[in-house]
């Protein structure tokens, strides 16, 4: 696992320009923006994206053939692309941070302390992005991949437009249901979400290797 | 080292149906068409497609419950799949290192040396000879007990191959019990290498022989019609009827020239045997 680990990381050095040029689009945000909670938001995005283009590079030129026939298991393969997509993710949303607690400082927009409580509700953010992306380009490939996740987080979206409407019509006031619950310790909804993004990201990770294991090459 | 029995797989227009075996110390050549299912046959052996029924065992233990320890002992050679093109050379070093613990780091630099391949270009601006050099070079330098080579030479001119085939040669000398599975569709390749060959066409394997018989024993006997009505037949693997009267194989070209001195008794060379299995009709 670990030799794909180290092909996966050289296989970055080609997008390093890329890095770079996001980084100072980052800064440049960071700058900008008067919600910097975006950087982060962003910067976990870039980390999963990167991996699933790792995946990209695997796809192309029937490379899965001979990675499979390595010293390497489907389930190992699986898994390295998981703590990658952690490394990655993990690395984005925390160079998102720096800039944003940075930038929230210096700029005085966003207290130390609340710009951080910010970042780590983000996180789960981070791993639920990886659970979506990484089962979708290993079932339908890159390119259909992403249509598909598109086309099904559109869906999701209707579906929640048509849900808000049907309870709009039948008189139930949803502000008032929000309002009326317990205000949530901000530690415990952190803690909460971090558990629910780790089982969601688990529960990915089994998908995907079930995805890998019909696979034929 | 490698036993394919009564391997099934099926698709909607071909049906593989193989069954054969690489025997230790032993260099096996699998030659077909393009289609005939050579390809197939090397997936399945490499876990890389579900076979329909059948059993693959290699070095003793079922394909199925090949692990991560069993697939060190295997050098793998795709004739469509590699590394990465946006890799180098430098990057697959520590790639290989990472992945077998009996990686040979300056073996395989002193044949990447020795082959001309530039450490730092990126791979998929090789020619096809450097292409398939690496692959080559890569599967031979984890000290592994079987090579399974699909198509290890195609594209290659004779200059390039005849080093290629050098480097399998010189693999096999280093240990008497290492085996090597390898296809292709140049026949030269494989007389000069394999101690033996299975002839695969549309799914199945047509013929099984050691090569030293098929090169002596086998010939392409040439008559006209009125020899072929006098001929003693229980011989003759295949005929084909031609223009000038009729092409037989045989496996016994020694009875053919004693008894019947007067015919024209090509023989046997790979590229002879198949077209003549494939072509040829059975009496």
């Amino acid at each position: 696992m670990k030799g794909l680990l180290v092909k996966d990381i050289r296989l970055m050095k080609n997008m390093k320009n890329s890095i770079i040029m996001i980084i100072l689009i980052a800064v440049g945000m960071g700058s900008y923006l008067k919600d910097v909670s975006f950087i982060i938001t962003y910067m976990a995005l870039i980390g999963a994206t990167f991996t699933s283009s790792t995946l990209s590079y695997d796809e192309f030129d029937n490379g899965y053939a001979f990675l499979l026939s390595l010293p390497v298991t489907r389930k190992g393969y699986v898994m390295e692309k998981y703590i990658l997509g952690l490394i990655l993710c993990g690395g984005g949303w925390l160079i998102g941070t720096i800039i944003s607690v940075a930038a929230g400082v210096i700029k005085n927009t966003s207290p130390l302390g609340e710009s951080l409580m910010i970042a780590v509700t983000l996180f789960p953010f981070a791993l639920l992005l990886l659970s979506v992306i990484l089962p979708f380009h290993m079932k339908f490939g890159g390119e259909k991949g992403r249509v598909i996740m598109v086309a099904a987080m559109g869906l999701i979206f209707l579906v929640t437009v048509i849900g808000a409407k049907v309870v709009e019509k039948i008189h139930i006031d949803l502000n008032a249901v929000f309002r009326n619950l317990p205000e949530p310790d901000m530690g415990v909804a952190a803690v909460s979400a971090l558990a629910v993004g780790t089982v969601l990201l688990l529960l990915s990770c089994t998908i995907s290797m079930r995805i890998m294991n019909k696979k034929e090459f | 080292m490698l036993r394919i029995e009564n391997l099934r797989k099926n698709y909607k227009s071909f049906s593989l149906d193989c069954t054969m075996e690489v025997r230790p110390g032993c260099v096996t050549g699998l030659i077909g068409q393009n289609g005939a299912g050579k390809s197939t046959t090397f997936k399945a052996a490499l876990g890389l497609i579900r076979p329909d029924g059948g059993n693959i065992r290699i070095m003793g233990r079922d394909i199925g419950e090949f692990g991560v320890g069993d697939r060190q002992k295997l050098g793998v050679v795709l004739s469509d799949s590699g590394f990465s093109g946006y890799l180098t050379v430098a990057d697959t070093v520590p790639i290989l290192s990472n992945l077998y613990k009996d990686f040979d780091k300056p073996f395989f630099l002193e044949q990447i040396k020795k082959g001309g391949l530039p450490e730092n270009k990126k791979i998929k601006e090789f020619s096809t000879g450097m292409k398939a050099k690496l692959k080559i070079i890569t599967a031979i330098s984890h000290n592994a007990g079987l090579l399974i080579l699909d198509e290890p030479t195609a594209g290659l001119d004779v200059v390039a191959r005849d080093e290629l085939l050098d480097l399998l040669r010189e693999f096999m000398e280093k240990d008497e019990n290492r085996a090597i599975l390898i296809s292709s569709h140049i026949s030269g390749d494989l007389e000069s290498l394999c101690d033996d060959v299975y002839m695969i066409h549309e799914g199945k394997i047509i013929l099984h022989e050691d090569t030293d018989v098929l090169l002596s024993d086998y010939a392409v006997l040439k008559m006209d019609e009125r020899q072929y009505d006098m001929l003693d037949k229980q011989y003759i693997l295949r005929s084909r009827k031609e223009s000038f009267g009729y092409s037989c194989l045989t496996n016994q070209r020694q009875y053919y020239q004693d008894n019947y001195p007067k015919l024209a008794v090509i023989k046997g060379t790979i590229d002879e045997v198949i077209t003549m299995m494939i072509r040829g009709a059975v009496l």
